[in-house]
């Protein structure tokens, strides 16, 4: 029932407000989601960082033998990568060709010394009388005979340097060539060797495998007693002796020649 | 007169305030201390009025929830912040007044308004619903839901400023001082908004007035 006797002023509609009340259940309601709001405050947001670090922690049972793995993987295929087919170039001192001009050549590189091997020498230490001549040949590279053929005669040596080393080498050089003109012919400095062919080669085998020791012993002991049976087996041991040599000097230029001969590496010092 | 009993008003209400701000400092100071279940305490006493506040403001349920529970959680994220100098009370109305501002400010053009049942148990609410219609039931609903409608129009009808300030001091009995203090304006800014705002309100709503 209205009263109308009543004054109702601004002040009383804007209280009426004052009594809007939401219903008793939306508190139940608010209060769950303030306590939702309230933890997830609470909760502390960690940093990106954070997670990796954590899988680093979680892992790290795993990462030595791992990172052991990882090495020796590493290591496996360093040594397969780097392990050569062919062995690599290595220095060898030859005698400088003659004809070339000996004077101080600047360094070169590895492939540039061997592609001058035979026009020059690469490198001559100077101020002194010894000659030193250091040429680089890679072991990949087809042996050429020219570098062992190419000796220089031994008058020619003395001739080009006469110094009282260079004499003496050029004459241990003549004693050698006077010691056996076949010998000398086909050992070391040999050039009939360039134009003999494989065919021509006897078999590799053993030299010591060639001698029996019974017979040998059985020719020592019967030697004094038969003087006429002695000259003709004396001759054939002889003969039998030099073809060992010559058996064993091949099997040494074989190994020389061959190219991949695993790396070896000749020097020759006077 | 208005002037006089807002002045009575806050004389009267400062001893009880003052009470309320010592404990209200006594709760804050156990959270300080790691207490962190005390501010519940805080939080179930002064939710319905931070609520309200926000509602009038607002004038929409859901908003007003979540603004009211953000401003629990920054006050909450901020309170070893609180140095006492002001109440808790005015702290937190601050932060919930200026959360609803930026709201509202962000949100200027949408206008939609959802309506609380008018609590009849309030004994001047029903003596002034019973002044204004001598209807009941349906009729008399209706008439309380119309008048609710008016009323928020006119509240929207408002600037974010003078709405809050009427808002501060009619619906929800705060002081000039705790306005500015709330508002960081000045008592005369306040007064004067308040009087203007009034004026707009008065000419609104003046079907429903009777001098």
């Amino acid at each position: 029932m209205s009263n109308g006797s009543r004054k109702i002023m601004l002040e009383d509609l804007l209280r009426l407000k004052r009594a809007e009340r939401p219903p008793p259940e939306f508190w139940g309601q608010f209060d769950a989601q303030m306590r939702a709001k309230q933890l997830a405050a609470i909760v502390v947001r960690r940093p990106w960082w954070d997670g990796l670090s954590r899988v680093f922690s979680r892992s790290h049972r795993v990462i030595l033998p791992a990172g052991a793995v990882a090495a020796l993987g590493l290591v496996w295929v360093g040594v397969h990568r780097l392990s050569p087919s062919a062995p690599p170039a290595v220095p060898v001192l030859v005698q400088p060709a003659l004809g070339a001009s000996v004077a101080t050549a600047p360094a070169l590189p590895i492939m540039t010394v061997v592609a001058q091997v035979d026009a020059r020498p690469a490198k001559v230490e100077e101020g002194g009388d010894r000659l030193e001549t250091e040429v680089v040949i890679p072991a990949s590279q087809p042996s050429s005979p020219s570098h062992l053929t190419k000796v220089p005669d031994a008058a020619q040596v003395a001739s080009l340097y006469g110094s009282p080393f260079a004499e003496g080498m050029a004459a241990t050089l003549a004693d050698f060539r006077a010691l056996d003109a076949d010998l000398a012919k086909r050992s070391a400095f040999g050039a009939e060797r360039d134009m003999e062919t494989v065919s021509g080669r006897q078999p590799m085998s053993e030299p010591l495998t060639r001698v029996d020791p019974a017979q040998e012993r059985l020719q020592r002991l019967l030697a004094p007693a038969l003087p006429a049976y002695t000259y003709s087996n004396a001759a054939r041991t002889f003969t039998s002796e030099r073809q060992r040599d010559r058996a064993s000097d091949d099997r040494m230029y074989e190994s020389m020649d061959r190219p991949s001969s695993g790396g070896m590496s000749l020097e020759f010092r006077f | 007169m208005n002037a006089s009993k807002a002045i009575e008003k806050t004389l009267v209400a400062s001893p009880e305030r003052k009470l309320e701000a010592d404990a209200d400092l006594a709760i804050v100071r156990q959270v300080q201390g790691g207490d962190v279940a005390a501010f519940d305490r805080l939080i179930g006493k002064y939710r319905e009025r931070v609520f309200g506040i926000i509602y009038n403001l607002t004038s929409n349920r859901e908003d007003a929830a979540d603004l009211a529970q953000d401003a629990f959680i920054k006050a909450f994220q901020s309170i070893h912040r609180f140095q006492g100098q002001s109440s808790f009370f005015t702290w937190l109305y601050r932060i919930a007044i200026n959360a609803t501002l930026s709201h509202l400010r962000k949100n200027r053009l949408r206008s939609f308004f959802s309506l609380e049942s008018i609590a009849e148990t309030d004994t001047a609410s029903r003596e002034l619903l019973d002044a204004l219609t001598d209807t009941t039931g349906a009729a008399r609903d209706a008439f309380v839901r119309e008048l609710q409608e008016k009323l928020n129009e006119a509240m929207q009808k408002l600037s974010i400023n003078h709405r809050t300030v009427v808002t501060l001091f009619e619906i929800d009995g705060l002081s000039h001082q705790e306005i500015a203090d709330v508002m960081d304006c000045s008592v005369g800014t306040v007064r004067s908004r308040l009087h203007y705002a009034k004026q707009l309100l008065q000419a609104e709503l003046e079907p429903y007035l009777r001098s």
